[in-house]
């Protein structure tokens, strides 16, 4: 069977899940206060931000904080648990296909799932801009190009991030410590992206790129920006290195 | 009975040591901060309790959410995942039982998990501060208030995964809800009662009518809760 057919067999597997659903009931939460809100994106003189570019990146940092993160341990949750009921997971394994090949077959779902909600999450946030903008009397709208290069952005910072709660939920097959840990491990994110060891920590990556992009955007604000030498090749081990004790341990426990 | 069938159902799921672990995660919460940078709290007014309060629970709080849901979500998926709740439900019992017996032991480990993190403030408050008198009843009322503000938090997300026969749907919908928590704004008495925010609200940071309110909301909300799952489960039994 080819990567691809595979990839596609995995979708019809999660076609009835709902997932999409509760993802785009996430980006519609997140985007109401800011409708509701939207004239304070006027009194950000001190921070030098243009109204329009406030009322983007506050909604995107909100999302790279908590929801995004926590969507996607959702998302390890729902492509573990689904073959787990009713032993699917030994159908599969006992096809003659590579493991390792199924596990990463699996993780290009979970990177799709995180695409889709980046895409909803741009979708609601042309709804809510086009929304403020008649509201408010002011342009919200910002140039597609802009809008792409940043969730862009947000993405690839957050492969590493997947790639390590893929690897709990592979290794951990106890959901709740899987779980646990996955949104545990977001909570202190907040904490530390202010230090100078946040590269080490792939849970913070997506929040840390879009602070320091809000910290190109004001102008009077001075936030750490992206050093790309240390983080580029520790995020790039940190994923491999994931993703290779996922593919080694993928169906070890099934097979004992 | 039926608490101590729950008990010993959840023995190999995990489920004890993930309160105590995360119980002991958001109780190192306030002793790293102050290890980590104490002078910035030692000069602040206020007692030793609404300082530690005030710099940690929003995290702390926010552990203890993501736990419940968590917690609550496992507790009924091991009942859904092979199917046994089919077989609860020919035993002589009635389903609202187990529900209940499932709330008694989450509110069980949710108090245990908050007398550990009580037990870590009064540890910070020795250590960097020093224990005033009425110290330890300040402290009692203050993690009582806490817990007490949870119990609809427990009761709501019990109530989502007992509704949701998959797992991720349910904790997908308890996560939604913890971050609709963080996004109300506080300052709104009425959105503040989100059974998912209530845990946030600090006890020393309120007057007196203001506690009263949220205390009798608390309450409100339990009942409305526990009067849902008994009509829900109702309705649903008559559509299987």
């Amino acid at each position: 069977m080819s990567f691809l057919t595979l990839v596609g067999v995995e979708f019809k597997k999660i076609k009835r899940s709902n997932i999409l659903m509760i993802l785009l009931v996430a980006s519609v939460i997140l985007w109401v206060p800011s409708i509701l809100n939207a004239k304070i994106n006027f009194g950000m003189q001190a921070e030098g931000i243009s109204p329009e570019n406030n009322f983007f990146i506050q909604g995107f940092m909100g999302m790279a904080w908590f929801m995004f993160p926590a969507s996607m341990v959702v998302g390890t949750v729902l492509l573990s648990q689904t073959e787990r009921a009713n032993k699917g997971i030994l159908k599969m394994l006992s096809l003659p296909i590579g493991t390792a090949k199924l596990c990463i077959a699996k993780f290009a779902i979970l990177l799709t799932l995180a695409a889709s909600q980046i895409f909803m999450m741009t979708g609601v946030y042309y709804i809510s801009a086009a929304i403020s903008s008649g509201t408010q009397d002011y342009n919200f709208i910002l140039p597609p190009l802009f809008v792409l290069k940043e969730i862009s952005l947000i993405f690839l910072s957050a492969i590493p991030m997947i790639a390590f709660f893929w690897m709990l939920s592979v290794c951990i097959q106890t959901p709740i410590f899987s779980i646990g840990i996955g949104l545990a491990s977001i909570v202190p994110s907040v904490l530390i992206i202010n230090t100078k060891a946040w590269f080490a920590y792939p849970m913070s990556y997506p929040f840390f790129v879009i602070t320091a992009e809000y910290g190109k955007l004001a102008t009077n604000l001075d936030t750490a920006q992206v050093e790309l030498i240390p983080w580029i090749p520790v995020a790039a081990l940190i994923t491999i290195l994931c993703l290779g004790i996922s593919c080694l341990r993928f169906g070890q426990a099934e097979r004992k | 009975m039926s608490v101590f069938l729950e008990c010993k159902k959840v023995k190999r799921t995990g489920f004890l040591p993930a309160f105590f672990g995360g119980g002991i995660l958001a109780a190192a919460v306030p002793v790293i901060n102050m290890a980590v940078r104490s002078e910035m709290y030692l000069n602040q007014p206020g007692s030793p309790i609404q300082i530690l309060l005030g710099a940690n629970w929003q995290m702390m709080t926010m552990l203890n959410v993501l736990l419940v849901v968590a917690g609550t979500c496992l507790l009924y998926h091991t009942e859904y995942a092979d199917n046994a709740m089919q077989k609860m439900k020919s035993l002589p019992i009635r389903e609202s039982s187990i529900f209940f017996s499932k709330a008694v032991l989450t509110v069980f480990m949710s108090l245990f998990v908050l007398v550990i993190q009580a037990g870590a403030v009064a540890f910070c408050s020795y250590h960097w501060f020093e224990i005033g008198s009425g110290f330890f009843g300040e402290l009692c009322k203050c993690f009582g208030y806490s817990f007490l503000l949870m119990l609809p938090c427990i009761i709501l997300s019990l109530l989502i995964s007992e509704a949701c026969k998959n797992m991720w749907v349910s904790l997908g919908i308890g996560v939604v809800c913890v971050f609709t928590a963080t996004i109300l704004p506080e300052a709104n008495f009425a959105l503040s009662l989100f059974p998912f925010a209530m845990p946030f609200q600090i006890f020393a940071s309120a007057d007196i009518t203001q506690q009263a309110h949220y205390i009798c909301g608390a309450i409100a909300e339990l009942a409305v809760c526990g009067l849902a799952q008994l009509i829900f489960i109702k309705i649903r039994r008559s559509f299987e």
